[in-house]
């Protein structure tokens, strides 16, 4: 089990916010550290890994937790 | 009724797509991200080479519209502003209300609302003065030809840069080129990559274009719904269209467990929603073209009009993004 530091909660948000926010909630935090992120929105739950990829923070997992909702863990690098 | 099944299978693959172009050009500053954009390009393409088949065919007869500049570019602006603000273009709006997102519906009537109110209403003078001045011919007419050339080089080009390379990362990875084995799980569960999403949208607008002989709108059928509901005159094909969409939007989400019923937790989202759609309206009845019609139906027809009004839509939707998400780094 991760601990997880900071839970970013985007539930009824629509794009780009839950992106936009997941980007700046990342640059605050230290390395090592877990966010976990929650969305309803199918688009960013597909594109938040992605993106955290690409700035080189790891997606420790991303699950569908049920109708139209997901959790996404990322470590800050 | 062959406008709502047109609809649906549109509306299903903008679902199973995520195809919506606020978020195409949007990102492409905000996170810089081009797979949506892309995905407009290669169907792009995609109508040039089926519109220029059909004229050929001698099915459907081309009607890019006369180039207003004034309209082209004050629409195009208006509505790039608003579709941001509404977290959706005209079609992407439509396809998330099918999805059970509120927001959007709030902004669909926005988007109706400004677009009557600008087609008859109080805001008509504006846009009678900005339609004033015309550029060139009044009727001009598309040359098949030369969109069949631009369509095929673009589909050539696409796939030289874009599709080889894709091609040799997946050789060198050894995964196989064509997942087979699970068909129905990749149709209806997933989302479908940009490049499937961008073929297939080219095919469906043209098959719409076919059925209707004139492009595929959004912002029409919207107030076509409006008046059905104010007059009862009866519904035509731009407002089933919308149904269709809705419908397809919904089988889509409901197949892959997306849809739920989801608001706004800020009621600022909402208004800040309605306003988007609001501008939308306005800026798709001056452009004469919301996104779908002008980017999607005017620019593969290469009118000048259409194209000047798709850059503008750009920009708007820049301005608005610029102003709303990076202006201030926080």
């Amino acid at each position: 089990m991760v601990d997880i530091t900071d839970t970013l909660d985007c539930t009824g948000e629509v794009c780009p916010y839950p992106d936009v926010k997941s980007k700046r909630k990342v640059k605050k935090m230290n390395s090592g550290e877990v966010l976990e992120i929650l969305v309803d929105y199918p688009l960013s739950a597909e594109r938040i890994p992605e993106t955290m990829e690409s700035l080189g923070h790891k997606v420790l997992s991303s699950d569908k937790t049920g109708t139209s909702a997901w959790k996404i863990l990322i470590q800050i690098k | 009724m062959v406008g709502l099944l047109i609809g649906a299978i549109f509306g299903f693959i903008l679902q199973r797509g995520r195809f919506c172009m606020n978020s195409a050009f949007r990102d492409i500053i905000l996170l810089k991200e081009y797979k949506l954009a892309k995905a407009v390009l290669v169907s792009l393409a995609v109508l040039m080479v089926g519109f220029a088949i059909f004229v050929f065919g001698d099915v459907i007869d081309l009607a890019p519209k006369p180039f207003k500049p004034w309209s082209a570019i004050v629409g195009g602006l208006v509505f790039g502003i608003g579709m941001v603000l509404a977290a959706g273009c005209a079609s992407g709006t439509t396809y998330r209300v099918g999805e059970g997102m509120m927001g959007s519906f709030v902004a669909a009537i926005g988007l109706t609302t400004g677009a009557m109110m600008t087609g008859a209403g109080i805001l008509s003078v504006a846009k009678l003065d900005l339609q004033h001045v015309v550029i060139g011919d009044k009727t001009p007419t598309g040359n098949a030809l030369l969109m069949l050339i631009v369509g095929l080089v673009g589909i050539v080009l696409m796939f030289i840069f874009w599709g080889l390379p894709a091609i040799k990362k997946k050789r060198e990875a050894n995964e196989p080129m064509i997942k087979t084995e699970n068909f129905v799980d990749s149709t209806f569960k997933k989302a479908y990559p940009w490049w499937v999403t961008g073929i297939l949208i080219g095919i469906v607008l043209t098959a719409g274009y076919v059925a209707s002989n004139g492009v595929v709108g959004i912002t029409g059928g919207w107030m076509d719904i409006d008046t059905w509901l104010l007059t009862k005159n009866s519904v035509m094909w731009a407002g089933f269209i919308i149904f269709g969409i809705i419908i397809g939007a919904f089988a889509g989400a409901y197949l892959a467990g997306e849809f739920k019923f989801r608001v706004p937790k800020d009621g600022f989202t909402v208004v800040k929603q309605f306003i988007g759609g609001g501008l939308m309206g306005f800026g798709a009845v001056t452009a004469m073209g919301c996104n779908i019609t002008n980017i999607l139906g005017g620019v593969p027809q290469l009118s000048l009009h259409s194209i000047i009004t798709g850059v503008c839509i750009v920009f708007g939707s820049w301005i608005a993004a610029y102003l709303l998400f990076m202006w201030r780094k926080d």
